[in-house]
């Protein structure tokens, strides 16, 4: 039995729910929070049951399947909300807590449905139920200037990155005369070469380039993610960033596997991806060595995790269907989930540090070993595991994605990605010196509420068992993978 | 017993936590069972070294195997796989000796964070086993990281003033080279016609030449760059001064003693033996290589003032040795060279130990490391002296310590390849001139002011004596660590020959 659908009726009864709670006056109630906890939760269950068991069901008229892919990303998304939902407890204290929870169950939802979608249209609706309630969580701090500037800033980038996107799906429309993804990719194959495509393409790459935080299109990132809510860029860094990503990889990757894009053999989708993903990362590591604030530093650290992804497109790009290409799609997934769970814990840290010390500059994490002995160690194994030193998780996913590429044409990429992730140790450890190393401003302890506490113990132990046991995504990953463009 | 091995490594890892949990509640518990957990594993450590001198395995094989399947992925299969040979058992014991001296030596020298302290330093020697043992490429790499981050802390936490600077440095060093060694290990693998990451398998496809030769040079450059940051070999030392003067004495000890053997572990282990042909190509190079090192150490630790920078530098002039002498065996293909640089490196390390830990003491007491400064130590602290004068003698390589045989190995080695190295026996001249003149400048002088100075309490002294027993021992029975080392160092030979000539 398709278990997809009662997953998604329970997210949307809790998304029209939650918010009726403010009618009920408790602005500051916490039991929004509890009650998304149990939805996320058990749709968490529902999802991981069918994904485990397949279905070959397709559900509201095959305008959703339930296949391994959408069931990765959407345990990756959901799963992250849930950890800003269990941190949001201590963080969001003083405001209309039931409106907060009710865009965040509607956010999740919209990652939901995108994950699952097979047609451009859910897709793009899908798209629009995730971004619309971030405008808002944005701006959540309404009573400080930088938030309201995240907020209108990301509302009109979205906005750009929306229009865009409806453009590019208008085109491949209007040349295939169908808006379901895979018979749109058949219908092209068997068509002569249109130019007009690869400007479709090209639209998408730039459309949801924007949330996948890739280079030209990553501007909004660092003042995004500085202004909002912690807990809200913990969203964005690690949870909508993936389903961006599960967007490009539907689309972009399943139009790459039949189509290439120029007859010209250098203007090709791999070599495009190619020089993006090397811009990517170098802009954000050269551009993370600099920053004075911990949340900018987060944010072009972001931006570089993003480029490293991209090394697996690449692979994919260059020869779809060869086992290279499953090694590297299989990196792309692997690291978005260790790109979630690393990104997301160390957001969350500097949100609780934000919150007991009132300070976002890498100054206050002086001596925080002394003052916040978890979370030090826990931001600690999370810059561990970005720079990719192992056994942790992140060093075995981006053993994938290197190996995808070293032995062909795009070997320099995987040289600069090597390179990139030494360099990167740069100012990670300037942190971790920070952390441990450094005189404290004062000695006085600070308090580490129950919720983080959990969250950072669970994140940490995914980051050390994942780095243990990579098996238990890469076994998944290839079936995952077929799932781009079957046969 | 089948899983000797993964308990030494997996002893100290899996202590590290209980360390850090009842160190938090009481020092002195915590201190103990560090050592405890040491003795055990030191103890293992003496009995795999027997085994491997009682029953020396063959050409190309490896004693006490381990092998499990860790995961496969498409074409990628990860063996976890242990094994130990003449080249690794000496160092194994080493490290586990070192490890034990060093957690002794702690006690007076390390006064703040004492939990994370010993944690941190089962963590390490649990890694630096898993580093000699490992016969997997990936499982390799994977080790050899984890050995950074507590030595990062290390030099970091508990430091000299620039600690902050000189733990930054050392670990922008070390990754750079890892993951660029790292690079070369994947091309290297993708580029064989079945691949695989274990050693033994892919030493199996070298001797059937089925490993296309073309492959070779990449890997072998990148791989140097890796394992000569750690040797350190000239250019890639300038690391090393800060690291391992900030470092607390304890840590200079490890760091010198078993870190930097790393390094040339690595060269004989990997460089040498899976790219056997690319290495006697440019064995030349290597040489060159070598014996700059040697003379740039010891001319620099000639001019040193401060007594730790000296000892430093007498590292990397050491450490140039077992560069020259691996290389030595590549060119001519007879072993000798390789068995001198598996006992220079034994010999090494627990001579610059001593020194290491001696010259902690001088600083703790004297208040200064500054040789000009330190004046008439044979009258202020006589048994520091004494240990000093010995320290010494060992690291000139004067009989009857067993560096003479080991640096005398090396250089009669490097003759053979090319004459021209003779000059090399000016090494050992300066760096006994170096020490000499230390010796003069501050023991044989006579004392300035008045100042007592508190010597070398007796069970300290009898710590640094037990790093200098051995030496004397092995200058005698030179056959316990010569004698498993010659089939290493024939296998060596044979695989640089097998297109060389």
């Amino acid at each position: 039995m398709d278990l997809l659908p009662a997953a998604i009726i329970i997210l949307a009864a809790s998304s029209l729910g939650i918010p009726l709670f403010q009618l009920l006056g408790d602005k500051k109630s916490k039991i929004p929070a509890y009650i998304l906890i149990a939805v996320l939760t058990v749709s968490l269950v529902l999802i991981g049951a069918n994904t485990i068991w397949p279905t070959t069901e397709t559900s509201f008229g095959g305008l959703l399947g339930s296949d391994a892919l959408g069931g990765f990303f959407a345990l990756v998304t959901l799963g992250m909300t849930l950890m800003v939902v269990v941190a949001s407890i201590s963080y969001i204290r003083n405001a209309n807590s039931p409106i907060y929870y009710g865009l965040l169950s509607f956010t999740a939802l919209g990652m939901l449905l995108l994950s699952y979608s097979q047609d451009l249209l859910m897709l793009f609706v899908s798209w629009e139920l995730m971004s619309l309630p971030t405008y808002a969580l944005a701006g959540y701090d309404k009573k400080r200037a930088q938030s309201n500037e995240a907020s209108v800033k990301y509302a009109i980038i979205g906005a750009m990155s929306s229009a865009i996107i409806l453009y590019a799906i208008s085109l491949t429309y209007g040349l295939t005369g169908t808006t379901q993804i895979i018979p749109a990719v058949r219908a092209l194959a068997s068509q002569p070469f249109n130019p007009l495509v690869s400007v479709a393409v090209i639209l998408f790459v730039a459309g949801f380039g924007f949330k996948m935080a890739i280079v030209p299109f990553h501007m909004w990132i660092p003042d995004v993610y500085e202004g909002a809510p912690t807990t809200v860029s913990t969203l964005f860094a690690s949870a909508t960033k993936s389903a961006g990503f599960v967007a490009a990889i539907r689309v972009i990757l399943a139009f790459a596997t039949v189509y290439v894009l120029t007859q010209n053999p250098l203007f090709t989708l791999a070599n495009v991806i190619a020089v993006l993903a090397v811009l990517t990362m170098t802009l954000g590591n050269v551009a993370a060595l600099t920053q004075k604030s911990m949340m900018r530093l987060l944010a072009y650290s972001s931006i570089a995790q993003a480029g490293y992804i991209l090394v697996g497109f690449v692979a994919y790009a260059y020869s779809p269907l060869s086992s290279t290409a499953t090694i590297g799609m299989t990196g792309v997934l692997f690291h978005i989930l260790n790109n979630a769970i690393m990104k997301g814990v160390a957001f969350l840290a500097a949100a609780l540090v934000l919150l007991e010390l009132k300070r976002g500059d890498l100054q206050a994490y002086n001596g925080l070993g002394k003052r916040m002995p978890i979370t030090a160690f826990t931001i600690t194994i999370a810059f561990l595991a970005l720079a990719g030193v192992p056994p942790l998780s992140g060093f075995w996913s981006k053993l994938l994605l290197f190996l995808s590429v070293i032995n062909g044409p795009f070997a320099w990429l995987a040289v600069a990605g090597i390179l990139n992730s030494a360099f990167s140790l740069g100012y990670y450890g300037w942190v971790i010196k920070r952390l441990y190393m450094d005189e404290p401003e004062s000695a006085e302890k600070v308090s580490e509420p129950l919720a983080f506490v959990i969250v950072f113990a669970v994140a940490v132990g995914l980051i050390i068992g994942l780095g243990l046991f990579p098996q238990i995504v890469t076994n998944f990953a290839p079936s995952a993978v077929k799932n781009i463009f079957p046969g | 017993m089948s899983y000797l091995l993964s308990l030494l490594i997996f002893i100290p890892l899996v202590g590290t936590p209980f360390v850090y949990l009842v160190g938090r509640r009481n020092k002195h518990a915590g201190i103990y069972l560090t050592l405890g957990l040491s003795v055990i594993t030191f103890l293992l450590a003496l009995y795999s070294f027997w085994f491997i001198y009682a029953h020396s395995p063959a050409l190309g094989q490896y004693a006490l195997v381990e092998k499990y399947t860790w995961f496969n992925f498409q074409f990628i299969g990860l063996d976890y796989m242990v094994g130990l040979d003449g080249l690794s058992a000496p160092l194994v014991v080493l490290s586990s000796l070192l490890s034990i001296l060093v957690i002794i030596g702690s006690r007076r020298l390390i006064d703040h964070h004492e939990a994370e302290y010993y944690a941190l330093l089962l963590l390490f020697e649990g890694s630096i086993m898993g580093v000699f043992l490992s016969l997997n490429l990936i499982v390799f790499y994977i080790f050899w990281e984890l050995v950074l981050i507590p030595m990062f802390f290390f030099i970091g936490v508990w430091g000299g003033p620039r600690r902050k600077y000189a733990a930054l440095k050392f670990i922008l060093f070390t990754f750079t080279g890892s993951t660029i060694m790292l690079l070369g290990f994947l091309y290297f693998y993708l580029g064989m016609p079945s691949p695989s990451f274990d050693i033994p398998t892919i030493q199996a496809m070298i001797q059937n030449h089925q490993i296309p030769v073309g492959i070779e040079y990449l890997p072998l450059l990148a791989s140097f760059i890796g394992f000569g940051v750690k040797l350190p070999v000239v250019p890639f030392h300038t690391w090393l001064p800060d690291a391992h003067v900030e470092a607390p004495a304890p840590i200079s000890v490890l760091l010198a003693g078993v870190l930097l053997k790393m390094g040339g572990y690595g060269i004989l282990r990997i460089s040498i033996s899976l790219f056997p042909q690319a290495s006697y190509e440019y064995a030349w190079v290597f040489l060159v290589i070598g014996a700059v090192t040697m003379f740039y150490g010891a001319i620099v630790a000639l001019l040193a003032t401060d007594l730790k920078r000296m000892i430093a530098m007498t590292s990397i002039n050491h450490m140039g040795f077992v560069l020259l002498g691996a290389y030595a065996t590549v060119a001519t293909g007879s072993p000798l060279g390789v068995e001198g640089a598996i006992f220079q490196m034994f010999t090494h390390g627990l001579a610059i130990g001593a020194l290491f830990m001696l010259s902690g003491y001088v600083h703790e007491q004297a208040g200064t490391r500054e040789i000009p400064l330190l004046k008439g130590l044979k009258v202020t602290m006589p048994r520091t002296a004494v240990l000093l004068v010995l320290g010494s003698a060992a690291a000139m390589g004067l009989p009857p310590f067993a560096n003479f045989l080991a640096e005398f190995m090396i250089i009669a080695a490097g003759i053979s390849a090319y004459s021209i190295l003779g000059v090399t026996i000016l090494v050992p001249v300066i760096t006994s001139g170096y020490f000499l003149w230390f010796i003069k400048r501050s023991i044989l002088s006579s004392p300035e002011g008045s100042a007592t100075q508190h010597d070398i309490p007796k069970p300290d002294a009898l710590a640094i004596a037990s790093y200098l027993v051995p030496l004397v021992i092995l200058m005698i029975f030179s056959y316990l660590i010569i004698a498993p080392s010659v089939p290493v160092a024939q296998f060596l030979a044979h695989l640089a020959g097998l297109r060389g000539g």
